[in-house]
């Protein structure tokens, strides 16, 4: 699927990653949205495999780095950066661009794989998050004159999730450490309150679902609690596996928590397209376990 | 609390490990006490590797010979045999408790160069040597279930009838004071690098063992060779391992001469450290330096050399002073690193105080004698914690139990352990006086750097020493800051600054007794070595309450290299 | 330069100490005084590091203030605490890096119990290393008067957790620890690896089943606080992956962790894509029933809010790629 595309477009290779296609299908929509605000040309690598999402690396790298060597052959032949809207995929592929940029045998030894398929990756495709593109290619000043609708009122709690900050050397956090303050600098510029708390940066429990389901649900639901201690009306997210854990799993975090939480989590574009004079259910926020009514209502809209 | 075991180690570094798990396998009850977490001991900080003549082509009399001329001829030749001739198969055992050493292509212990060694000798871990043998060490005694007292402070030892019965020390985690009985102590904690002022040393070494050894009794030896390491890192002076040299690093002067030339032709940067050391003093004296450094430059052994043999140097490099090794040269100067001298022992680790052992850096058995060569310490710790733990574990089967009936001894025990805690007490009790432990320590460690570091000459000894009687009444004088139990570290430290000065004294003292320049000692006023009359250890006693020690002399052990001229 | 220090000051023993005051520390010390932030102001150099800020203080401004340090050179490990909220050794950690908003704040971590001031109770750390039996088992036969001939690169392999100095900065800051107290820890695991990975240890296989079970090697969350936390490169996460590894090559398979990898593998190479709607119930065990049902109240809400993945799950197309690199470097998922 292609957006129009606008004056000026920027073009990025577009992988949208499993579960934006499976059970997060309102941050798929929501993107879609917020790119024809930003004039962002999306071409969107349909036949990419999964990354692996770290479980397939673990067992097999030299799998994965297949894998995830395709995609960035993929997007190099489209001559654009590769965009990812996931957290986990962007740590994945940085990981996998970062070994095969760096590391010629593994390069070779992926190529060969590779070549069988019609592909070849020279090393030149550059991994980009969204949250990245937003900040660093589009620029603060062009997303502010975007801004019909500011969220003045609204705190909002940024939810990272691991894999868009860590390991830093990836993630080039060492170049730009800025980049683990981007959230807060667009929360603010759409008008709403950035809601500092400690577990913006932990990890949000979706990788022990299914080891250690307890655990997993006390994980997310710990970092909720502290951001609506600490005032917190929503918490938004980068990452839409974070997403399945603290919005799907809300109801029984709250379980584990022994205590209600009731925190709507929103997807960054979802978050972004409201300020953009998106409609609630253009950007699908009727779409969510944990209802967004109470937070619409504070900026006078519902769903 | 009374507690009891039969052999106690003071200090959990490498020696006081080493000997625990020998006194334990000689059926021995043992406790360790230690003032911090064994881990966290400064074992740790020996980069380079650890020696022995095991490679074709070598032999430990080699070794032996090495270590001797590296001494000033000032070492014990018989101690110096045992532990050279021990060092292989110590070295073996550590590598099936599993020591990861670096390999050779057949798979066999491979080794590197090192400074004062004939022959590639210093088998090694990366640069972080002295950790992977602490760390296994460490694994050994968990294995093993030897009790380990962490963070407990030790006071005082315990003589009862002229021997060592044990120690008081403060459990920190409570502030309680309690005593530990044993047949045999092993002290093994470490050497008094704080005396000096900077120093590579850790801030826990403070002469602890040393102190109260002599306190207790007994003699020390060699007090006044004191090791200045000849790369010290500008600034806060941390170690940058003479494994740097081994693999071929330059020091190079202002005008960017490799110096070492002039000093020591043939072995160049590998020549002993004393002789290395005064050589970079003379150049900075004589203008050559920068900012009192001469510079280490390994830039020529490439990034791949640097990051894969000596990351930890190059992690330093970067972090405390901002200098990349990769791309340039990094100031160093000599500072203090090691004292030869210690608690006089035999080769088994007795000292003459009978249930008195040492081991490690604080004891001196000798084997350094005027100068220590690189990567001989860890074998030293290993070599001689073995043979004491195994010593002291016999000599506690066949030692009497202390006289008197039971329930008199429990009495005066049990009064022993009072008096030291009103001691404890009446220091922690006195009343605000605004003479802190720290204002004196730094004074101390200055004065003893710029008196009594690498030249030194009557009358700095003897300003050094008004100096420390100074200190020492001021002293007296220091009151505690914090009035509390728990981990009460003011306590600790004004305590520590009491054992610092006793060192102090004893390493004065002894320096002023050699008129002669050896090893780490190296007079103005008497630049030649004199064997006719000085090739003799300095051993220095306490004498009662008075301020100065009982100063004797003990005969070097020659057994078949008589001493030459040292040329390298 | 002039320093702003905020400094984390709790003291059992004493009467609560002036200062703002800050959260309880967890169970069993909420009973104890508070915690209370004193604020230090020092003059260092631009150079100078958390800790030589801290003992200027102790030594010039406060004798009270207890923090454990020894070779200020990241190589004791005594000095890991919390900095701006993060566990750092604070010899390692220069103020001008630290510095936010004009102050560095540090503290014992509130993961650990305390003891007084910026000293916690290091027992929880060291039992967990303790838990993994961490001494080589020698292969038999043990080698006469030498050496166990190995390859060198064997050796090299472990250096990286070698450099291991037990500060506990990854502990401290671990997620799933913070969670599950049982967890054996990022540093307890990766000394584990140090000595399965050993060819000279005799256990490897024992210890793989041993890691394997709970609160083990499935038990880590994959989040990279320890890697990020470690101040000597160990990487922890990396030593835990490896296990991993071994433990499936071992023929321990039958754990979630297995499963949820296996059944990943299945639904990418079977369709190019992740199926959440198989993942799960695979990943549980199609037949633990109880754990299966555990997980039905969350699917039903998730059905309700129409956020469950189609069932029709699509291919992508050129699957056939998928299935070549699959048959070509698939390993066990072919």
């Amino acid at each position: 699927m292609k957006t129009m595309p606008q004056k000026s477009a920027m073009k990025v290779a577009f992988w949208p990653g499993c579960v934006s296609k499976g059970a997060c299908p309102e941050l798929y929509a929501s993107t879609q949205k917020i790119a024809e605000a930003l004039g962002l040309d999306l071409h969107e690598l349909t036949s990419a495999p999964c990354t692996g999402a770290g479980v397939l690396s673990e067992q097999n790298p030299k799998l994965a780095r297949s894998l995830n060597g395709l995609t960035l052959a993929m997007a190099e032949r489209e001559n654009a950066d590769l965009m990812t809207i996931c957290s986990t995929c962007q740590g994945v592929l940085s990981q996998v661009n970062h070994e095969l940029t760096h590391r010629p045998e593994l390069l070779a030894e992926t190529n060969s794989v590779l070549a069988e398929n019609g592909y070849e990756y020279r090393g030149t495709t550059k991994v980009k998050h969204l949250l990245w593109i937003l900040v660093e290619d589009i620029g603060l000043e062009k997303i502010a004159s975007l801004v019909k609708r500011r969220l003045t009122g609204l705190k909002v709690a940024p939810f990272y999730g691991c894999y868009i900050l860590r390991p830093e050397e990836y993630l080039g956090l060492k170049e730009r450490p800025e980049r683990s303050t981007y959230l807060e600098q667009l929360i603010s510029l759409i008008g709403a309150e950035p809601v500092e708390y400690h577990g913006k940066s932990k990890c949000c429990g979706f990788p022990m679902l299914t080891f250690n389901r307890d655990v997993s649900l006390k994980m997310g639901g710990k970092h909720i609690v502290e951001a609506k201690q600490k005032g917190a009306d929503l918490l938004v997210t980068p990452c839409p596996l974070c997403h399945l854990n603290l919005d799907g799993q809300q109801p029984d975090a709250a379980r584990a928590m022994q205590q209600p939480i009731g925190v709507p989590i929103f997807h960054l574009p979802q978050l972004l397209g409201l300020a953009f004079g998106y409609s609630p259910e253009e950007l699908r926020l009727n779409r969510h376990v944990v209802g967004t009514d109470g937070v619409l209502a504070k900026v006078e809209l519902k769903v | 609390m009374i507690l009891d075991h039969d052999v106690l180690v003071m200090g959990a570094g490498l020696a006081g490990m080493r000997a625990a798990l020998e006194a334990a396998r000689h059926g021995a009850s043992v406790g360790i006490v230690s003032k911090v977490h064994p881990i966290r001991s400064h074992s740790n900080a020996a980069q380079g590797g650890i020696n022995a003549a095991i490679g074709e082509g070598d032999s430990w009399q080699t070794h032996a010979f090495d270590t001797i001329k590296g001494s000033d001829y000032l070492a014990d030749q018989d101690a110096v045999e045992v532990m050279c001739s021990e060092a292989p198969s110590d070295i073996i055992e550590l590598e099936h408790m599993g020591v990861i050493f670096f390999r050779d292509d057949a798979g066999k212990l491979g080794t590197r160069a090192f400074g004062g060694a004939s022959k590639a000798r210093t088998y090694f871990v990366g640069d972080i040597t002295g950790q992977a043998l602490l760390n296994t060490l460490y694994d050994q005694i968990l294995k093993a279930g030897v009790k380990v007292y962490e963070e407990w402070f030790t006071t005082s030892l315990y003589v009862v009838d002229g021997a060592c019965r044990g120690m008081t020390a403060i459990d920190m985690l409570t502030g309680e004071l309690h005593l530990l009985r044993a047949k045999a102590l092993i002290v093994a904690a470490g050497g008094c690098g704080r005396v000096y002022e900077p120093s590579t040393n850790a801030l826990i070494c403070t002469g602890d063992g040393i102190a109260l050894a002599y306190r207790a009794g007994a003699p020390l030896m060699d007090m006044e060779m004191v090791q200045y390491h000849p790369t010290t890192l500008k600034g806060s002076g941390f170690l940058m391992t003479e494994a740097a040299r081994g693999e071929g690093a330059y020091l190079l002067n202002s005008e960017g001469d490799r110096f070492m030339k002039k000093y020591a032709p043939n072995m160049m940067e590998l020549a002993s450290r004393d002789v290395v050391s005064r050589s970079e003093s003379v150049e900075i004296a004589e203008g050559r330096g920068t900012d009192g450094c001469v510079f280490l430059d390994v830039r020529h052994l490439g990034r791949d050399a640097i990051m894969h043999k000596l990351p930890q140097i190059h992690e330093i490099a970067l972090d405390f002073i901002g200098i990349d090794m990769v791309t340039q040269p990094v100031p160093v100067r000599p500072g203090m690193h090691y004292i030869m001298g210690g608690i006089k022992t035999d080769v088994n680790g007795a000292s003459p105080l009978p249930g008195l052992y040492a081991a490690g850096e604080c004891a001196c058995v000798s084997v350094h004698g005027g100068n220590r060569l690189g990567a001989n310490s860890l074998l030293d710790t290993l070599v001689f914690g073995r043979r004491s733990g195994a010593h002291a574990a016999d000599w506690t089967r066949a030692a009497a139990a202390a006289s008197g009936p039971a329930q008199a001894r429990e009495t005066a025990d049990e009064a022993f352990l009072t008096a030291e805690q009103q001691r404890v007490q009446a220091l922690l009790d006195r009343p605000y006086t605004g003479q802190t432990h720290a204002r004196l320590r730094l004074e101390l460690g200055t004065m003893m750097d710029e008196k009594v570091g690498v030249y030194r000459d009557e009358a700095g000894l003897a300003s050094a020493l008004e100096k420390l009687h100074e200190l020492r009444r001021l002293y007296e004088s220091v009151s505690v800051g914090d009035k509390g139990r728990l981990f009460n570290q003011a306590l600790t430290f004004a305590l520590e600054l009491g054992y610092l000065i006793d060192c102090a004294e004893t390493i004065v003292h002894s320096a002023l007794t050699r008129k002669e320049s050896r090893g780490a000692q190296s007079r103005t006023d008497f630049p030649a070595r004199n064997d006719t009359e000085w090739l003799k250890h300095v051993v220095v006693s306490r004498n009662g309450a008075a301020p100065k020690p009982t100063i004797g002399f003990s005969p070097v052990t020659i057994t078949q290299w008589a001493p030459q001229e040292r040329k390298y | 330069m002039e320093w702003t220090i905020r400094v984390g000051r709790y003291n059992p023993e004493a009467q609560n100490m002036a200062g703002d005051v800050g959260p309880p520390y967890p169970p069993p010390y909420e009973a104890a005084p508070t915690k209370v932030y004193q604020t230090f102001t020092v003059d260092l150099p631009e150079h100078a590091v958390v800790l030589d800020a801290l003992i200027d203080i102790r030594e010039y401004q406060d004798e009270t203030l207890v923090v454990r340090c020894a070779c200020r050179s990241a190589i004791c490990g005594s000095c890991a605490m919390w900095i701006n909220g993060h566990a750092n050794l604070a010899c390692k950690s220069k103020l001008k890096d630290f510095t936010k908003d004009g102050v560095t704040t540090v503290e014992s971590p509130p993961s650990m119990p305390v003891i007084r001031d910026l000293v916690c109770d290091m027992n929880p750390f060291w039992e967990k290393m303790r838990k993994v039996s961490p001494w080589l088992e020698n292969k038999q036969p043990v080698p006469q008067g030498e050496e166990y001939r190995v390859p060198n690169a064997s050796m090299e392999n472990l250096i990286q957790e070698v450099a291991c100095i037990a500060c506990g900065a990854c502990l401290m800051d671990c997620e799933s620890f913070a969670i599950n107290p049982d967890f054996t820890g990022p540093a307890a695991l990766a000394r584990a690896y140090r000595y399965a990975d050993d060819p000279r240890d005799a256990r490897s296989k024992e210890r793989l089943e041993e890691y394997s079970g709970p609160d083990g090697i499935w038990d880590c969350t994959h989040c990279f606080e320890c890697v990020q936390r470690c101040p000597k490169g160990v990487a922890p996460l990396d030593q835990i992956l490896k296990l991993r590894h071994m433990a499936v090559d071992a023929g321990f398979t039958n754990n979630p962790g297995t499963r949820h990898a296996d059944a990943f593998a299945e639904s990418v190479r079977g369709s190019g894509r992740l199926n959440e709607l198989t993942l799960l119930p695979k990943s549980l065990g199609l037949f633990n029933i109880a754990a299966q049902l555990k997980t039905l109240p969350s699917a039903f809400n998730m059905l309700r809010a129409g956020k469950l993945p189609p069932i029709i799950h699509h291919k992508i197309p050129g699957l056939e790629r998928i299935k070549n690199i699959f048959k070509r470097v698939g390993g066990r998922f072919q």
